[in-house]
């Protein structure tokens, strides 16, 4: 049997009991794929499991409040539920997590840059072992799947769900890159080339709030400080200065938080690499915390508690 | 008027006007292209649609509508109001028919018989759009099925269609023949027809057009069946990419700033999937819920826009709200499954 | 207004009222003499009030056309701008846009029974018809206000409130909700104390304003008193921004409630979605 039919038959086993099922279907053409709300028979039989179903269920989970549902997941979109358990966001009871050995997903940022100009109607893609064979306009493209791997499954370390109900595929027990190129390049670079960066690419925002919406672990939403007039602090001027400003807002909210599911970038139609900044301060809270959220059950995020004496802030030595 | 332009020339002519006036063009930087205001060094991308529309040029994402300046002087407080009325022309150049097109939406909202906006009013008379038309629609583009094709020239001054070596360029108001007498445009020869032949291709490749005619009804026969809207809005997370990238979509926000003695108003581009939108004072919101919300956006477009002015769909058929759709929500689909709907009870 | 049309006038507060512990009246004057001359609205139409530095809202201009010395406004202290505007003394200066939005079709009341009910805050957009209809007494019959709030210090106008009790050509009643020391007027529910007057419908218009909940079960008192829905008549509240049609937020389907509102028949409410 099939991934695809064994992920099937586990969440028909449980439809009955569950408000629903998210998974993915294909999207408005065979190159995107969309969230699927699974509720019946045709529903299931529209799921699909490939390197293009990327969205993370989890950020709609907190909008299911007391309903139980069900989610499909992979690595990192598990370790997005354990940090919505582990704030009490959720409740375990009312999530199922059909979890997912998963090998890696697509960037639509990569592959619409490999190719050479708008694909124009996408007719068919198939989907190898490692590549993505792309019809357009009758002509075959191939991209190699390695080379379209968005950054976050490049450096993943947790490729198997860490918590799930049901699991599907094939542990991993191969290690990740352990560092991501661009990255590293990125925080070589002076501060004042930093500065230049963020001003240019800053100027793209147009503080659609999609990063926000679409992070699991933004929970404030419709209260959230970037439309609120008391307090006050920000404008609602489009600028970079203030459109930074609430990224920085929104990173400091997620110290300790951030699961690096990497959907904010995903979901950025003006590609403004977010990810820089979450890398950056996931680093900060792993070496003066030592935690890495979502990793593991009934850790609090260290800024969410308060702890007399940090374990690696020697602050009597200051 | 038609002539012809190569398109090292169309480079140099955008980069000439750029010296002069305010000229937004789409330019590719950081893995995407977006219409940006043209400054040396920069080149035109022509190979994709820009991501964000033309909109700042006629509705910029945000603007000072006044500056207040406060005096404390001994007989008391005093204020002195000074409107901030936009100055200058702009060019777009490149942008798509749907782009062109889609600011027209405005028009009737922002130019009655008893209101009339000035900020817009001076950027729509003082903006002038020289078009692409598309040679390779996408699996988005539905601008067919909404009243236009993609090689439309409502709503703009001149119209390119890519030919064999450059473009091919028509004037469509006396404003774009004043820009096509530029040396740099030459003698179109035989091209209009290479020209025609590849705007009746494209054409071709978007296949039969969706009949929208019966969408305003239906959709207001779906208003209270908050099931139905519940289910349409499962995936959407209400962020506003959609309203941000759309064309037509003119809705604004008003906020004061304060800084000192001086204080500023401005409009700034705003989205009805937000749900400060319409959260009143005492906190009760008629659309509290993100099905409510896209009930009233698709509702806008395709029912209450079109009810209001002249049957005109409120949506330009760019495509741009669902290719950017960070969860893949499908206008199309949403409208079409308001007017398949079919009462089962 | 002005051609632009978000430029507002300059103001001056001649006078603060503080009506009850969270509403104020604001009196105010244009600063262009004028303009103030002539300046014309009729009763039902609203203005947006500019802090500066905090923003505009939206309030029903509540003095009537009839009295032209200064144009009132009731805010209840809820958010940002009407927290600044609790802070305003006379001789401040504030930013008007007015008139704005549809008013009461007061042509189509002359020589019918008026019914007015208004609950706490409600009562603004009634006072400036009231006042007006006492202005111009003998166009309208029978004028009855039935005007309750929670509380006796939650009534707004209590400055008025002596006069209208007096007088003998109108019928005022008043209420709150539970029995207070002194409190000499009714006690109970608007709706409830409502269906104890039982008024008829005969040749009359009902007009309402309150909370939506008094609203609500208002307009069941006024069906089960025989009223016809084109005779009730009430006044929306929604977040607006530009108060001009324009910016999209206060659309209830294709109607504008800044534009073809606020004022709207029972009857032309149900024909609109709901979405209140």
């Amino acid at each position: 049997m099939s991934q695809l039919e064994e992920l099937k038959a586990a969440i028909r086993g449980h439809l009955d009991s569950l408000d629903c099922v998210i998974g993915w279907e294909q999207g408005y053409d065979p190159l995107h794929a969309t969230p699927l709300f699974i509720r019946n028979e045709s529903d299931l039989e529209r799921l699909s499991i490939s390197p293009l179903a990327v969205h993370n269920p989890a950020t709609y989970a907190t909008g299911f409040a007391g309903k139980k549902i069900g989610m499909v997941v992979r690595g990192c979109h598990s370790r997005s539920i354990i940090e919505l358990l582990n704030e009490k966001l959720i409740e375990r009871e009312n999530v199922v997590l059909f979890g997912l050995c998963c090998d890696g997903v697509v960037s639509q940022r990569k592959i619409r840059t490999a190719l050479p100009a708008d694909p124009g109607f996408v007719e068919a893609v198939e989907i190898g072992d490692d590549a993505l064979h792309i019809t357009l306009a009758g002509e075959k493209t191939t991209i190699k799947l390695q080379d379209v791997l968005a950054d976050k499954c490049r450096i993943c370390a947790y490729p198997d769900p860490l918590l799930a109900d049901v699991l599907i595929g094939n542990k991993h027990d191969s290690r990740p890159e352990e560092t991501l190129a661009c990255q590293e390049a990125f925080e070589a670079k002076p501060n004042a080339e930093k500065f230049t960066f963020w001003q240019d690419t800053m100027s793209r925002c147009i503080r659609c709030y999609a990063c926000r919406n679409v992070c699991p672990m933004c929970v404030c939403q419709d209260y959230c400080i970037a439309a609120s007039r008391d307090p006050l602090w920000m404008s609602q001027e489009n600028s970079p200065a203030e459109n930074f400003m609430f990224q920085m807002i929104h990173v400091s909210h997620l110290t300790g938080r951030c699961t690096e599911c990497g959907e904010c970038e995903r979901a950025c139609p003006v590609d403004i690499p977010l990810m820089l900044l979450r890398r950056y301060m996931n680093k900060q809270v792993q070496e003066v915390f030592g935690h890495q959220a979502g990793t593991s059950l009934d850790k609090t995020p260290p800024l969410l508690t308060f702890q007399v004496e940090e374990a690696r802030i020697k602050e009597r030595d200051w | 008027m038609e002539r012809f332009i190569t398109e090292a020339n169309l480079q140099q002519f955008a980069a000439t006007l750029a010296g002069k006036k305010h000229v937004l063009a789409p330019v590719a930087s950081g893995g995407t292209t977006c219409f940006r205001r043209l400054v040396p060094g920069m080149r035109l991308d022509f190979s994709r649609m820009a991501v964000i529309s033309p909109k700042d040029a006629t509705f910029p994402r945000n603007e000072t509508l006044l500056l207040v300046q406060r005096y404390v002087e001994e007989s008391g407080k005093k204020l002195e109001l000074k409107e901030q009325l936009p100055e200058g022309e702009c060019i777009v150049i490149g942008s798509r028919p749907c782009g062109a097109r889609g600011k027209l939406i405005f028009d009737p909202v922002y130019e009655t018989e008893a209101i009339k906006d000035p900020y817009y009013l001076r950027r729509r008379d003082n903006t002038l759009f020289i078009t692409l038309s598309c040679d390779r629609p996408e699996s988005t583009c539905f601008c067919h099925s909404v009243g236009s094709n993609p090689a439309d020239g409502t709503g703009s001054d001149v119209l390119l269609t890519a030919v064999e070596g450059g473009f091919f360029a028509r004037a469509i108001t006396p404003k774009g023949e004043e820009l096509l007498a530029d040396a740099l445009f030459e003698e179109a020869g035989t091209r209009a027809e290479e020209a025609a032949a590849k705007q009746t291709k494209a054409r071709e490749l978007m296949g039969q057009a969706h009949d929208f005619s019966s969408a305003a009804a239906k959709l207001l026969e779906r208003f209270d069946d908050m099931g139905f809207w519940q289910a349409q809005s499962n995936k959407c997370i209400s962020c506003g990419a959609c309203t941000y990238m759309c064309p037509t979509c003119y809705c604004f926000n008003i906020t004061d700033d304060e800084a000192g003695l001086v204080s500023r108003r401005l409009r700034s581009w705003d989205n009805c999937m937000s749900h400060t939108f319409t959260l009143e004072g005492s906190g009760h919101n008629p659309r509290g819920t993100k099905a409510h919300r896209l009930k009233n956006r698709v509702g806008h477009k395709f029912s209450y826009y079109p009810d209001l002015h002249a049957s005109q769909i409120a949506c330009c058929g760019c495509g741009r709200c669902i290719k950017q759709c960070p969860a893949g929500v499908d206008i199309r689909q949403v409208v079409m499954a308001a007017q398949e709907y079919v009462d089962e009870r | 207004m002005s051609a632009n049309p978000y430029l507002p006038d300059m103001a001056t507060v001649v006078e603060v009222i503080e009506e009850t512990p969270n509403i104020k009246s604001f009196r105010l004057v244009l600063n262009d003499d004028d303009k103030m001359k002539t300046f014309t609205f009729q009763p039902g139409q609203v203005g947006q009030l500019s802090v500066f530095g905090a923003g505009e809202s939206t309030f029903v201009i509540n003095s009537s056309p009839t009295r032209m010395d200064y144009l009132q406004f009731s805010v209840m202290r809820v958010g940002e701008v009407t927290t600044r505007l609790h802070q305003l003394k006379p001789g401040d200066q504030i930013g008007v846009r007015a008139p704005l939005g549809k008013p009461f079709p007061v042509e189509n009341m002359k020589g019918k029974n008026v019914l007015f009910i208004g609950g706490g805050i409600g009562m603004a957009p009634l006072r400036t018809l009231f006042t007006y209809m006492l202005d111009n007494r003998s166009d309208f019959k029978d004028i009855t206000l039935l005007y309750g709030a929670r509380t006796p210090v939650d009534l707004t106008y209590q400055e008025e409130l002596p006069e209208w009790l007096g007088r003998e050509d109108i019928n005022t009643v008043l209420c709150v909700d539970n029995e207070y020391p002194g409190w000499e007027h009714k006690v109970g529910l608007i709706p409830n104390i409502l269906l104890e007057m039982n008024p008829s419908p005969e040749n009359t218009v009902a007009i309402t304003c309150g909370p939506p909940i008094m609203i609500k079960f208002t307009l069941q008192a006024l069906k089960k008193l025989g009223f016809e829905d084109e005779q009730i008549i009430t006044t929306l509240e929604k977040r607006m921004k530009c108060g001009v049609g324009i910016c999209g937020r206060c659309n209830i389907g294709t109607k504008y409630v800044c534009q073809d509102g606020p004022v709207f028949t029972y009857a032309q409410l149900k024909q609109l979605p709901s979405e209140l």
